[in-house]
């Protein structure tokens, strides 16, 4: 917005000249705040919009340290942008911090600055600043409603997961408590047997009733199903612990800082949550690259994006296979110099040349009404380009399918920064 | 004879489960086990069975599309879905062609009484054509009037629960499939429940909502038939005989639970003449001549048609339908009560003697002597009663109100 005043410079000639009066009111009348600071930070001009956004008086603020308003926690990591700005010469990219309103609330302000030049040397920079806090905090909600919509869509394929285990686990005890009873009368006559064995007194009828017994209870179909079905209990449990431990580990609740983690794992975790998701459209295929080393990253962020691509790919899938045979997903990890990369395919029908410009912007879906709040892909690209400072692409075949990639920097603290708000 | 029972489901530790807990009852029941729904349509076309109980979801053919095609080939056999499905969306796709739905897990013990039940109600009817005729119903048609009425209170966004209840009260075909749904599993709900505000309320609105209007699981009756056949009498009647049950039920005391089911009793009474009448219009219409012509009560004439009466049609389909025993029986045996195995003031007995009070009002009433069974009411020691249930009855049906 700044170049818009032609007196900065180049454009000044195809602009008409506005005279001090009307620049004066136009920067009056901005919502923007417009600020400029000294080169020490020290307010030299302060829009009357302040005001509006942050209840100050412009002349209260007159000579005071600018990021004095700023919040402890971005102080040094703002006042550095803007001092990386100076040096390097030129504005940098959109800001974000929290400055604090007179009545003691904190705003977010999203900011940019352009060096004040004075004889063609630098005295300060103007500092072009908007409150975002609203959108702040309806980008919070939108990524927490996707969270719900794909933990509510899972709890219900979760829910199917458990039940059938638990069907079979109730059949088969079932089974070994009546199996159990049939034993026992076998049993009892054995006994019976053996004590008129040492009485030396068998008589023919006891054996005759062991063999009736035996044939009746069909000895033979016990002996042989009993294992199993003990075997396959274990088994139902088995597959309802490993998704409970799942679940528990997809959720990751509270990691606000980046962890170092087995991205394998991680992914192989979110699999497992979303099994019910894909199992009945796809097959699952995983390539993992066993010697990928721990990725710092906030993992359940990243479970989130890779469940949002595998949902996807399932959905794909299904939209061609229909209920017609099952395509093939493949999710797959490379270690490539400083990079890691996480590939999920699908065997769908592709994305359409006409969409391919949209799909990762907020609100885009394919869906139904009611069956997605297309955030999935933007959230995607907020978590891996935003906050791990990595990137997400896709290649994409008409009939064939699509892939994408999620490249993430090994190291993210050294690599291009984008703080966290 | 054994009861031929076809189970589906892809996952092998389920079928081999069933399998297991199901062996006692091998002296029973002739039990297939199979892992797909294109085994299970080989098996139907090999052999005749009496009941499928099928998963929902499995790969190629999933469990509704499984049924949709069992109910369009082999429409005799009853189908139940075993199902772990959470999600309500895909629960709501089983709704149509699926008479019970049965969650997992599932206790051996209401997996065994319902097929038990649905089995031992096909001997009901013995004619395999009325049989497949009665399963191969997705539901009971309304009268076009309410039907109009509860799109039209469905659409409105500040319809209350009342409104529904107020209107699905008055029919028969809304009131049966109602109590069908909250009857069965699907919404996880499963509890016997005869009492219809409190099954709509069970339901709630938004899944009403859906199901009427997305899931056209309520239809309406074409207006020709009904004048046809004046069935739009058969409304008012069982509405009166609702009422009717209702009253004799208070005036004889009875628990609430007793009361509610004989009001829904009342009301579905006949539904079996619906069933025959749209399905077999033009027979209905020459039972209906041969009663006329030579005097005969309506269920002797339509056993002389069809081989069988609207009481054990009605009854059948409420009774794979899932609804209660204590209704199931008194539909199938409103006209004989002597023949229930029941010998005290029942449900049926209620219902019953409503049902003969309501006809007696009506201008082309059968008489009296063909509807209730004196015998049967001394044999209770209720004959003493029936004075004051008749002017009571009366009083409300002259009335107008309840």
């Amino acid at each position: 917005m700044t170049n818009l005043i032609p007196t900065v410079g180049e454009q000044a000639e195809e602009m008409p000249c506005l005279n001090e009066r009307q620049l004066r009111s136009l920067i009056e009348h901005t919502s923007d705040i417009i600020t400029i600071l000294n080169n020490d930070g020290a307010i030299r001009y302060e829009s009357p919009s302040i005001t509006h956004v942050l209840g100050y008086e412009p002349k209260e603020l007159l000579g005071k340290d600018a990021f004095d308003l700023v919040h402890p926690d971005d102080r040094a990591a703002t006042r550095q942008f803007f001092t990386h700005a100076i040096q390097a010469g030129k504005a940098g990219r959109p800001r974000q911090f929290r400055c604090r309103h007179k009545d003691g609330s904190w705003r977010v302000l999203e900011a940019i600055s352009s060096l004040f030049l004075e004889e063609a040397r630098p005295i300060g920079f103007i500092v072009n600043s908007r409150d975002i806090t609203e959108r702040k905090q309806l980008e919070t909600q939108l990524a927490f409603a996707q969270k719900m919509e794909s933990i509510g869509q899972l709890a219900a394929g979760i829910a199917h997961e458990i039940n059938t285990p638990a069907q079979y686990v109730g059949d088969n005890i079932r089974f070994l408590q009546d199996a159990f009873c049939d034993l026992e009368k076998l049993l009892k006559s054995y006994e019976q047997l053996l004590d008129e064995n040492k009485n030396e007194t068998v008589a023919p009828a006891l054996i005759a009733e062991i063999d009736a017994t035996t044939a009746a209870v069909d000895l033979a179909y016990l002996m042989e199903e009993i294992p199993q079905a003990i075997q396959q209990s274990l088994q139902g449990i088995g597959r309802v612990t490993k998704i409970v431990q799942a679940m528990k580990e997809f959720s990751h609740p509270g990691t606000e800082e980046k962890v170092e983690t087995d991205l394998n794992k991680a992914i192989e975790t979110t699999l497992t949550v979303a099994r019910n998701e894909w199992k009945y459209v796809a097959d699952m295929v995983s390539d993992f690259d066993p010697a990928l080393p721990p990725v710092r990253c906030l993992p359940g962020e990243l479970n989130q994006v890779v469940l949002n691509l595998v949902v996807n790919a399932a959905h794909a899938i299904a939209d061609v296979v229909g209920n017609n045979g099952k395509g093939t997903i493949t999710v797959g990890t490379r270690h490539a110099g400083d990079w890691v990369e996480i590939r999920v395919s699908d065997t769908g029908a592709g994305i359409p040349e006409a969409i391919r410009t949209k799909i990762f912007d907020p609100f885009f879906t394919t869906k139904g009404i009611g069956k997605g709040t297309g955030q999935g892909l933007a959230i995607a690209h907020s978590v891996i380009a935003d906050k791990h400072g990595g990137a997400i692409s896709y290649e994409t075949e008409m009939g064939k399918g699509t892939t994408f990639l999620i490249r993430l920097p090994f190291n993210p603290s050294t690599s291009q920064t984008e703080a966290v708000l | 004879m054994k009861k031929h029972i076809l189970f589906v489901d892809d996952e092998p530790n389920v079928l081999q489960g069933l399998q297991r807990m199901l062996r006692s009852l091998r002296e029973e029941w002739e039990m297939t086990f199979v892992g797909s729904g294109a085994e299970a349509l080989q098996r139907l076309a090999q052999a005749p069975f009496d009941v499928i109980v099928s998963d929902m979801r499995m790969p190629h053919m999933d469990g509704a599309q499984l049924l949709t095609e069992v109910m369009q080939r082999h429409p005799e056999v009853v189908r139940i879905v075993l199902s772990g499905q959470a999600n309500q969306e895909v629960v709501m796709k089983a709704v149509g062609p699926t008479h019970q739905y049965l969650a997992k897990p599932c206790d051996p013990e209401s997996l065994k009484a319902l097929v038990n039940q649905t089995s031992a109600l096909r001997e009901l009817l013995t004619d395999a054509t009325l049989k497949g005729l009665v399963t191969s119903m997705k539901s009971l048609p309304s009268l076009p009037s309410l039907f109009l009425k509860i799109v039209d209170a469905l659409k409105t966004p500040d319809a209350s629960i009342q409104q529904v209840v107020q209107i699905v009260a008055q029919d028969v075909g809304m009131t049966a499939k109602i109590l069908q749904l909250v009857n069965s599993a699907f919404f996880g709900l499963r509890r016997r429940v005869d009492d219809l505000p409190r099954a709509i309320s069970l339901l709630g609105f938004d899944a009403i909502k859906s199901l009427v209007l997305s899931l056209h699981v309520f239809s309406q009756c074409d207006q020709a038939m009904l004048s046809k056949y004046a069935l739009h009498t058969l409304w008012d009647h069982s509405f009166a005989t609702g009422a009717c049950a209702r009253l004799i039920a208070r005036l004889e005391k009875q628990a609430q639970p007793v009361v509610d089911a004989v009001v829904t009793a009342g009301m579905l009474h006949d539904c079996g003449k619906l069933v025959l009448a749209t399905n077999l219009p033009e027979l209905y219409g020459q039972a209906l001549t041969l009663a006329r012509e030579q005097g005969l009560p309506s269920w002797e004439a339509e056993r002389a048609t069809f081989g069988a009466t609207h009481a054990e049609v009605g009854a059948y389909l409420l009774g794979i339908w899932g609804l209660p025993n204590t209704i199931v029986e008194a539909l199938a045996f409103h006209h004989c009560p002597a023949q229930s195995q029941e010998k005290t003031l029942s449900p049926l007995t209620i219902v019953h003697t409503a049902n003969a009070l309501a006809h007696e009002q009506t201008p082309a009433a059968e008489s009296l002597a063909f509807l209730l069974d004196l015998d049967y009411l001394t044999m209770l020691g209720q004959a003493d009663r029936l004075p004051e249930w008749r002017e009571q009855c009366m009083t409300v049906l002259q009335g107008g109100g309840q």
